[in-house]
């Protein structure tokens, strides 16, 4: 995982700093009146960026959306996740073998045992049932999205592969 | 007075074309609009009915600044808060103290040395200190630095100057208003304008939570009146025992800046603060008559030289502190070289005192010299330190050349120059 940094910027907002894996940086400006400004520096020149980007706040919330995968997520990745302060929400692919295939919401007891719950499933031929019914049967290659925190996320996923919660 | 409307018409006109200029050539507009003032008045022509002597006008543009003025003073209050100041942490409080020092000895030095009383010297002090918001803020982001390591030490200081501004203004307000010439008499009449400050802050704190309720106004149209009404009332009271208007908006922008309602505040003034301010700003430029300037040139280049160097030592000081590159100590240094709206407000305080009327003409310029080098320094910062490294690798090779007597191995001169680069 890379590097994040916080730093305040007094009446301006607030800058974040990422050290990618690749050896570049991104630092993202966060102006209180909305502005988001994108420094992009390469592992070659840490001194000026290679290009600056400026994106005002509705753009900037689309392009999150977007790079975080919230309208498309990437097909070859098992899962993948967005952290929103404590809240964690994870896309989570049925594979062979999961103890869970074939049983319901209900019958795994997923709220009750683990705490997260699963807010949407997306069936392998690509239809999405937001906010499943208690009675729906989880199929193998269908992706959830489950909404909780670090723990009882980690705690779902234990119950949906293994079958048991300890 | 039958064509006022007119008048202030033309007025604003001019400021909308000051303005314009400034947006167009990417520049500050203060001090355009200062030029613009000084270019008209009582000895400008007059066009069959557009009249460029603003004579009838005048008092309604000064009142006008004069609102001006509370806003621009209200919106510090609201921004310089003095918490935020504490939790950004005691590298600020160093690096404020350090550059505040060092610019306020020199500038109370060079008044004092250039033979202005007291509190004469206190104005010139405040004046070349407190750097402009408007123009910093405006560098960083047109030269797209926000990201530079540099840039937040930048907005500290900043941040602790406009502290340091508020807390400096009232005390001053004081000596400057009672009329005190003697070392006594400026600190007892300082004491009690800073006593009659701290005790209104302690009170403020105490009422936060009952402004916080008071405040919780759905309507718009009933915020802005209330929140207005305070605003004039607390400054036109201040006056009446001697505390300057605009230390009354100021301490009103501090204690509303701690209640809930601040952002929603700060929206709020922010295009009443641009457009009475840019009024301020004109204003300002008509009261100067253009053929005292010549008087006032040589002490301002003289305090701007001063300047420069005092920001550069302190620039310096701080970025070993922080341990930036030179580079980044001297983008620091020329960042906050800017002057602009916060001296022309200190020195208008010297217009209320009725104190020397030399310091009119010198701020102007002095202003007008500092916010036009400022971006052109902050900009050109890594040319001006590659040309003063080649100087210095000369003037090393020189030396050594007398010394040794031979050549100098250039690997090794350039090598020192790539590390005080933090490359």
């Amino acid at each position: 995982m890379s590097t994040i940094s916080e730093v305040f910027l007094p009446g301006v907002g607030r800058k974040f700093q990422v050290e990618t894996l690749t050896g570049d940086r991104l630092v993202i400006v966060i102006h209180d009146d909305g502005t988001r400004e994108l420094y992009h520096f390469t592992r070659r020149n840490m001194d000026r960026p290679a290009s600056v980007l400026r994106l005002t706040d509705g753009e900037a919330r689309q392009i999150a959306g977007i790079v975080g995968g919230l309208t498309y997520v990437p097909r070859n990745l098992p899962m993948a996740e967005v952290i929103l302060g404590d809240l964690v929400l994870e896309w989570f692919t049925i594979e062979r073998g999961a103890a869970c295939i074939g049983q319901t919401i209900r019958e795994l007891g997923v709220r009750t045992r683990t705490g997260a719950s699963i807010v949407s499933i997306i069936e392998p031929d690509q239809t999405t049932r937001t906010n499943p019914e208690a009675d729906t049967v989880l199929n193998e290659g269908a992706t959830l999205i489950a909404a909780g925190d670090r723990r009882t996320i980690n705690a779902l996923k234990r119950l949906l592969i293994e079958g048991r919660v300890e | 007075m039958d064509n006022v409307i007119l008048e202030i018409g033309l007025a604003l006109a001019l400021i909308a074309f000051a303005v314009a200029l400034a947006h167009k050539l990417g520049l500050s507009n203060i001090p355009f609009l200062i030029v613009i003032g000084i270019v008209v008045g009582p000895h400008a022509p007059q066009w069959g009915v557009f009249d460029f002597r603003f004579i009838e006008t005048g008092s309604l543009i000064s009142f006008m600044g004069r609102i001006g003025v509370l806003f621009l003073l209200f919106y510090l209050g609201l921004e310089a808060n003095l918490t935020r100041l504490i939790e950004a942490g005691r590298s600020i409080l160093a690096g404020g103290s350090i550059y505040v020092g060092i610019n306020f000895t020199i500038g109370f030095t060079f008044g004092y040395l250039s033979g202005f009383p007291l509190r004469e010297s206190l104005i010139i002090a405040g004046l070349t200190t407190v750097s402009s918001s408007a123009i910093v803020a405006k560098i960083l982001f047109d030269y797209r630095r926000m990201a530079n390591p540099e840039t937040q030490i930048v907005l500290g200081i900043t941040m602790f100057e406009d502290v340091f501004l508020a807390i400096y203004l009232s005390l001053i307000s004081g000596i400057v208003l009672s009329g005190a010439t003697s070392v006594g008499g400026v600190l007892s009449s300082g004491g009690i304008a800073l006593g009659f400050i701290v005790g209104l802050i302690i009170i403020g704190r105490w009422v936060t939570p009952l402004l916080n309720r008071v405040l919780r106004i759905s309507s718009s149209e009933l915020f802005v009146v209330v929140v207005f009404a305070c605003l004039f009332l607390l400054a036109g009271l201040g006056e009446t025992i001697h505390v300057a208007e605009s230390i009354g908006a100021l301490l009103l922008g501090l204690i509303l800046g701690e209640t809930e309602h601040s952002e929603r505040m700060e929206r709020l003034v922010v295009p009443f603060r641009d457009f009475f301010g840019a009024v301020f700003f004109f204003g300002f430029g008509l009261t100067i008559d253009p053929f005292t300037l010549g008087g006032a040139a040589g002490m301002a280049i003289g305090a701007a030289v001063l300047s420069l160097i005092g920001v550069i030592i302190a620039g310096l000081i701080v970025g070993r502190r922080a341990k930036l590159s030179v580079v980044g100590s001297l983008n620091t240094s020329f960042t906050l070289l800017a002057r602009g709206e916060f001296s022309i407000i200190i020195v208008n305080l010297a217009l209320a005192g009725s104190l020397m009327p030399v310091l009119q003409p010198f701020a102007a310029l002095y202003v007008l010299i500092l916010a036009s080098a400022s971006p052109l320094l902050a900009k050109e910062s890594e040319r001006i330190y590659d040309a003063f490294a080649r100087l210095f690798k000369r003037l090393r090779r020189k030396k050594k050349v007398d010394e040794e007597v031979e050549e100098t191995d250039v690997e090794s001169v350039q090598e020192p120059r790539a590390e005080a680069r933090g490359e």
